[in-house]
């Protein structure tokens, strides 16, 4: 089965929110507060001057076993068999949010305007048009990619293997078995979803990874 | 089947589906000829957000512009674009835009405007000019430009000689870039490293650069010009380029270099001596290079600190002959250009002749920087002294080399000096039009004729006398470079009506009160002038203290020339809203209206045989860009078609070496575009320049009060955290400042996806320090100078320095209609000083590196946004494309 997914190289993430946050909103008219992708800062951490950080951006991982599929009381939330991309029918959802509830990422939002849940499908309306997501093609560090993850063949699969499996990472499985991937060989990798770690951050707390 | 779903909400940020125009507004959409109604049409043209010109795809669908990309065609780029430049559709549909001209009715500041006519407008505007002019001399005009978003500055210089007054100026200049420009062009005479100006362009060729390490000194591409730059630095790294970051803030550029050396704010001078001094006594430079190609050989008289001449030429093709020590006949002998085998030169030493004292070049130059040990420099720069050295090395031993010096250092009354030693390392270490250096002279389709902009400042038409009169202008004379004046000079000028009283300020600038230091000091001179005109895009702080305020046009309703690497742009006006006029035709029009009053210097501008090359004044964009399109063989229209373009294919475009290519007239290597044709490291001209103002000045000024040096010195900053005394007591920590991704100057903080990203400026502090002064990360925080107080929110981070304090300039729109005009809450140049000590070049004042103390506060400023929601009121609006008023009669 096609797997088509974001890969992010986070050597090249520069933190310039352009086009994971703006290109991203602006193609899909969210409103002001939501966001269907994130871009974390993962850190500083160490202590002044022996530092470390990263950019993290993200979006729906994607998931082979995807609990805002599985806690979908109408089928609304699904998973396209075609390229593994999990969408959100808006004719069908009833705006409960149990999948924002269900996702451990914190990458579903909720359209208050049309009562209805909202994710990143990898730009499945640029992608029917033979573009690139608007967050690939706008991402100034070029860190951003797509592809199918199960074809060995394409852009994502060799990143990865060029990356070499050390250096590929991906969030906290839940048993839902993300499909993202993350590459990053010039920090440690920090092992916590990236919400609590900025929650932590901002509550002061250190970093002991 | 899969279900493609557009969802529109009410906060959307983009929103233009249910507010496009119901019908076809095609006939002023210029580039929308023959376009069908819900037809998409891509325009090519190209941002301006920033100052990076990066080549855009604006998809324009009944005359409303609905989407933005970048353009693949674009060689720096690459087809990306930041979020400033994404920002672009919400700055063009803002509700608040500037509409129509208006004119003041009621007290000034008291926020109520009427609409007029532009006619009116300009009427009312070259009346005023014209009588003050009559009534107290031209000069008591002066004119500003700056604070981004601009499409071009000269237009103001110009202006300004043609109506006869000497005096504009921008709060960039001495603080942004000139000091860079100015020390490069009198030492090297080819393009500085500046990568935010666009410079550097031997990084945007990643795949054959053989450049191993790159210095990036007080600049992070990543925040300035992602899309660019930034790009530029990331496809570097992946190469293995190896990057040292010289910032005291960790930006994603330091998090990413290989070594971080987080300075001291203000004292780049003292590592950059320091590094110098490590590659003298290490003798890491390039031992050939210096000796044939910089003048560290000639031999200096020590009591008049010139350099020595065997010969003055007459002709302007062939350098004077300067002297060296030849160690073969040991003594003082005259050197051929560009060098004489016969000779076996001193690089060191100290020669008497005659009971007179002479010192090489090269020994004036380590005694300028002995003292400046890796020890010393870590104790002046709060740095490890072996981190330092770990760079030094790391920088000398991977040439090609190169140090791309940043903002940073212009900030401060150090500012040329800083870029002088920037300068030296790189002239040392040989990377100079070697490939892989960031120096370079590459070609250019010589479309334009003056730096990046093509309005010709027509310095001919100042009349003769009143260039003394420039405020500031004999003291900084290296202000001259650009035609500048010094803003604090200025300013004083008005408060205290010494030399003379200036009157009437027309600005073209985004928020003055946001970018100038000290801006209480700036109300209080505002409230003596006579007259204030403002133009620009939306209102901003300074709009209301303004008289008149003129609508001028987004990025998206201009038309420009744009050169990036080897090929042509042309930004394009996409559409155009209300009655908003290009800058650079106001300016004409203005002259026109002072012309048509009898102004014979404005009449004289108009005449196209007087004006020869500085071009005679034009009446639509499109005439003036003819001018300049027909260098490669096209009028505008034909350029815009066809644009973007190659002029030169990319590898006759990169040339290098160019100084090794021969001079048809002398039959020699043309070397190198100073007076010596030498890389000028023991700057002599600076001596010359402070004298007389030469080679900038169109006239020759008195002395400056003090010589300028002609070898960089370190200044510690004026407000030292060194030292136990009451400022040290009162103000204990030190600011800097620095970009964030989201803004360029004082622009775009009106625009709500921007702002909800970053709502409210962050005052940086690290743990350490926060805990002393008992601030938690997320806490509102006042934070004072001897200049005044703001608040900010704390980011309590190890990504500071102990003691040292960061925070983003900043105003709030928001505030604008209330008794603070939206600049006195967080703004950061409440605290920064606009007083003496300046650089003596360039006048510089002190943006960075003063002392500041922090405290908590109870809560935000009042009435500013800081909720996502909050900025609903400046989502796009709903209307579409208007004729623009510059083509109606």
């Amino acid at each position: 089965m096609k797997q088509f997914v974001i890969v992010a190289d986070l050597d090249r993430c520069i933190g310039c929110h352009g086009g994971c946050q703006v290109a991203c909103k602006t193609e899909h008219e969210i409103a002001l507060g939501k966001s269907r992708s994130t871009l974390y800062t993962m850190g500083p951490t160490g202590k002044f001057p022996d530092l470390e950080m990263y950019f993290l951006p993200l979006m729906c991982q994607q998931c082979e076993n995807p609990t805002c599929v599985e806690v979908c009381p109408t089928g609304a939330c699904y998973k396209d068999e075609e390229d593994g991309v999990i969408k959100i029918d808006g004719d069908v959802c009833i705006g409960c949010q149990s999948c924002k509830r269900a996702c451990p990422y914190d990458a579903i939002r909720f359209n208050q305007e049309m009562r209805i849940s909202d994710k990143c499908n990898v730009c499945a309306e640029r992608r029917a048009e033979g573009e690139e997501p608007a967050c690939v093609r706008n991402c100034s560090g070029k860190a951003l990619m797509y592809g199918d993850i199960n074809d060995p063949d394409s852009v994502v699969s060799k990143a990865i293997a060029a990356a070499g499996e050390e250096n590929v990472y991906s969030l906290k499985d839940f048993g839902n078995k993300p499909a993202g991937r993350f590459i990053l060989r010039n920090a440690k990798w920090i092992d916590m979803l990236p919400k609590e770690f900025e929650q932590m951050m901002q509550n002061g707390g250190e970093y002991r990874g | 089947m899969e279900k493609l779903q557009r969802t529109i909400d009410a906060l959307a940020i983009g929103g233009w589906e249910e507010v496009l125009p119901k019908k076809s507004a095609f006939e002023s959409c210029p580039k929308c000829d023959g376009v069908k109604d819900d037809e998409v049409k891509v325009i090519k043209t190209c941002c301006r957000a920033c100052i990076a010109n990066c080549g855009v795809l604006a998809y324009v669908k009944n005359g409303r512009v609905i989407k933005l990309e970048g353009n693949n065609e674009d060689p720096m780029s690459k087809g990306r674009m930041c979020a400033k430049g994404l920002a672009g559709i919400q700055a063009l549909y803002h509700p608040n835009r500037n509409k129509f001209p208006l004119k003041r009715v009621g007290e000034r500041g008291g926020g109520k405007w009427k609409r007029i006519s532009w006619d009116e407008a300009l009427t009312t505007i070259a009346e005023k000019l014209m009588d003050t002019r009559e009534k107290y001399g031209a000069e008591t005009v002066f004119c500003s430009t700056g604070g981004g978003g601009n499409p071009e500055i000269w237009s103001i210089a110009r202006f300004c000689n043609v109506f006869g007054t000497p005096n504009w100026f921008e709060p960039g200049c001495a603080q942004c870039y000139l000091p860079r420009v100015l020390a490069y062009t009198m030492m090297y005479g080819g393009v500085d490293p500046s990568i935010a100006d666009s410079n550097a362009l031997e990084l945007y060729f990643p795949d054959d650069t053989p450049i191993k390490c790159l210095a990036l000194w007080g600049t992070s591409p990543a925040y300035s010009c992602p899309a660019s730059g930034g790009n530029a630095v990331v496809e570097l790294r992946a190469r293995g380029v190896k990057t040292i970051s010289v910032d005291p803030r960790f930006t994603p550029d330091a998090a990413k270099a290989d070594i971080w050396l987080p300075i001291r704010p203000g004292t780049d001078v003292a590592l950059l001596l320091s590094w110098t001094r490590y590659i003298l006594e290490n003798k890491l430079f390039d031992a050939d290079f210096v000796m044939k190609w910089t003048n560290l050989p000639y031999l200096v008289d020590t009591e008049t600190k010139m350099l020595v001449r065997a010969e003055v030429s007459s002709d302007p093709n062939v350098p004077d002959t300067f002297m060296v020590w030849d160690k073969k006949t040991n003594a003082m002998q005259p050197m051929a250009y560009p060098f004489d085998e016969n000779l076996d030169p001193a690089l060191e030493g100290e020669f008497v002749v005659d009971g007179k004292v002479y010192k090489t070049g090269y020994q004036l130059l380590w005694e300028s920087v002995e003292e400046y040990t890796l020890e010393k420099a870590g104790e002046i720069c709060w740095l490890d002294p072996k981190k330092i050295e770990e760079a030094v090395k790391m920088f000398c031993e991977n040439t090609p080399s190169g140090l791309a010096l940043g903002v940073a250092t212009d900030q401060t009354p150090n500012s040329v000096q800083a870029a002088m030693a920037a300068a030296t390392i790189d002239l040392l270490m040989g990377n100079v039009e070697r490939p892989g250096a960031l120096l370079q002279r590459f070609r250019t389709s010589g479309v334009l004729k003056m730096p990046n902009y093509p309005v010709p400042v027509a310095t001919k038409c100042l009349p003769e006398g009143q260039l003394q009169k420039r405020l500031g202008g004999v003291e900084h004379k290296g202000l001259h470079i650009w035609w500048a004046g010094h803003p604090s000079s200025i300013r004083d000028a008005i408060l205290t009506g010494e030399p003379y009283q200036p009157r009437v300020w027309i600005d073209r600038s985004g928020n003055k009160l946001g970018v100038v230091a000290e801006s209480a000091k700036w109300v209080e001179a505002i409230e003596k002038l006579d007259f204030i005109v403002h133009m620009y895009m939306y209102p901003t702080s300074f709009s209301a203290y303004a008289d008149i305020l003129l609508p001028t046009e987004e990025w998206l309703e201009t038309d420009m020339i744009v050169e990036t690497c080897n090929k042509l742009f042309a930004r394009q006006a996409v559409t155009h809203l209300w009655e908003t006029m290009d800058e650079t035709l106001i300016w004409s029009r203005l002259a026109k209206r002072c012309a048509e009053l009898g102004h014979e210097g404005c009449q004289k501008a108009f005449d196209a045989e007087f004006m020869g090359e500085d071009l005679p004044y034009w009446d639509s964009m499109e005439e003036f860009f003819n001018n300049f399109t027909k260098v490669v063989g096209m009028d505008w229209k034909e350029f815009a078609a066809k644009a973007p373009f190659e002029y030169l294919p990319k590898d006759e475009w990169r040339t290098y070496y160019v100084y090794k290519n021969i001079d048809e007239a002398t039959g020699k290597p043309q070397g190198f575009p100073t007076p010596s044709k030498k890389l000028e490291i023991y700057l002599e001209s600076m001596i010359t320049l402070g004298r007389t103002g030469q080679p900038f000045a169109a006239e020759m000024l008195p002395p400056a009060s003090k010589d300028y040096e002609p070898l960089a010195y370190y200044l510690e900053p004026i407000e030292s955290p060194l030292g136990d005394g009451e400022l040290q007591k009162e103000f204990p920590l030190v600011m800097t400042n620095g970009r964030v991704p989201f803004y360029h100057h004082s622009t775009l903080r009106n625009v709500a996806a921007l702002r909800e990203m970053y709502p409210v400026p962050e005052v940086w502090i690290n743990p350490d320090t926060a805990k002393e002064y008992g601030i938690a990360n997320g806490d509102w925080t006042y934070v004072e100078s001897l200049r005044g107080k703001i608040t900010a929110k704390a980011w309590v981070t190890e990504g500071i320095p102990p003691r040292i304090v960061y925070m983003e300039r900043f105003w709030n729109p928001e505030t604008l209609d209330t008794k603070t005009h939206g600049w006195k809450e967080m703004n950061v140049n409440v605290l920064t000083k606009s007083t003496a000590p300046f650089n003596d070049v360039v006048g510089t004042y002190t943006l960075r590196g003063f002392q500041v103390r922090v405290s908590k506060a109870d809560g935000p400023p009042e009435g500013v946004w800081t909720k996502p929601e909050d900025f609903k009121s400046w989502l796009p609006a709903g209307h579409g494309p208007t004729a623009d008023p510059s083509k109606e009669g």
